[in-house]
């Protein structure tokens, strides 16, 4: 609404931050290990395996994604099963269901998210320690 | 254990405190209030509500609501229906409908709630069991609860005593919320198990009987 909202569809919105942005659409699936330094939208699609993730990470509503995820935000509104290590922020949003343990440095859920194992607060220098 | 700190406390919370304005009627929930200068160590079960400002220690249960302000400093476990936690928190948590730890809120330990909401800037640390798995062990503990509220007066005497007499509170507090809460939950528990268990013995005491009355029998055959 700022400025020219008109103009911001998907593809612009990759471009403007300058990263990379790997998206699996509703037919798209993925299976294995996958490290990028680029953001991740998974929005419908399937996937399942271990995504160490550089930018972010975005599970879609009604989403299902089994794997080990790693990514500097990590927000998700589908269901995940899994590892989850978001170097700074993970959101769950008000669809969301979470399924395996959590290391965040910040951690917001919104009211209607499920989740359900061990939560990890703290700087990841400390975490090797303790 | 830790009774003298509290009983060496003054009595500022009773002088503090202005809920006792009405006399508390037992059908009515009633909402305590500690504030920043009050101080708990024990245990503390209230049929209503609770807000904490200041510092708690021990086991805390209410029927209601349970709210912990920014200032305050809990090391308890804590079970309510709504809990919300805007201060620093270290234990446990029962929320049977939801838990929300607010933005100036921490909170260390294992929670077990129905809904949950952490707001950004909050810090939380622990297990946490929810949804479908965790509704079952959520509603389980509310049907024991549930005969709880039978002894009200033990807990009007509690409340009372916390305002009342915090030099007394030391023993009375920790002392009837045990009374209280096993005491509906123990009996329905042992007696089961007492039935059952009541076979076993019968056994041995006739296996006894069977091996002093044996040599008898056998001595006259052997004989």
């Amino acid at each position: 609404m700022e400025s020219a909202p008109v103009e911001t569809d998907g593809q612009t919105d990759a471009k403007r931050d300058g990263t990379k942005k790997f998206t699996l659409g509703p037919n798209d699936s993925l299976e294995g290990k996958l490290t990028y330094g680029g953001s991740m939208t998974v929005d419908g699609g399937h996937a399942e395996g271990e995504f160490r993730i550089g930018g972010n990470i975005e599970i879609g509503n009604g989403t299902v994604v089994k794997a080990l995820l790693e990514a500097s935000n990590v927000t998700i509104k589908g269901e995940v099963e899994g590892k989850l290590t978001a170097r700074d922020k993970l959101t769950l949003g008000k669809s969301a269901k979470l399924n395996g343990d959590v290391q965040v440095k910040r951690l917001q859920i919104e009211d209607g998210a499920t989740l359900n194992g061990y939560v990890r607060m703290g700087d990841f220098e400390q975490q090797a320690g303790s | 254990m830790s009774s003298r700190p509290a009983a060496r406390r003054p009595t500022p919370p009773a002088a503090d405190e202005p809920p006792r304005e009405s006399s508390p009627t037992p059908n009515q929930p009633n909402s305590v209030q500690l504030g920043p200068r009050d101080r708990l160590i024990g245990q503390l079960y209230i049929e209503g509500d609770l807000r904490v400002g200041g510092v708690i220690e021990g086991e805390v249960e209410a029927t209601g609501d349970v709210e912990i302000d920014d200032m305050a400093n809990v090391k308890a476990s804590l079970a309510g229906r709504d809990v919300s936690i805007h201060g620093h928190v270290n234990g446990a948590v029962v929320a049977r409908k939801r838990l929300i730890v607010g933005r100036s809120g921490s909170l260390i330990g294992d929670v077990r709630v129905a809904r949950l909401v952490i707001q950004d800037g909050a810090s939380f640390s622990g297990k946490v069991s929810m949804g479908a798995g965790a509704d079952k062990p959520v509603k389980a503990p509310e049907a024991p609860s549930a005969p709880v509220a039978p002894p009200k007066p033990e807990v009007q005497a509690v409340v009372e005593a916390v305002f009342e007499a915090p030099a007394r509170v030391a023993e009375p507090t920790v002392v009837p919320p045990p009374v209280a809460k096993p005491a509906p939950g123990k009996p329905s528990i042992t007696r089961l198990p007492a039935t059952r268990v009541a076979v076993p013995p019968a056994r041995p005491a006739s296996k006894d009987g069977k091996g002093k009355t044996v040599p008898p029998k056998g001595k006259p055959k052997r004989r």
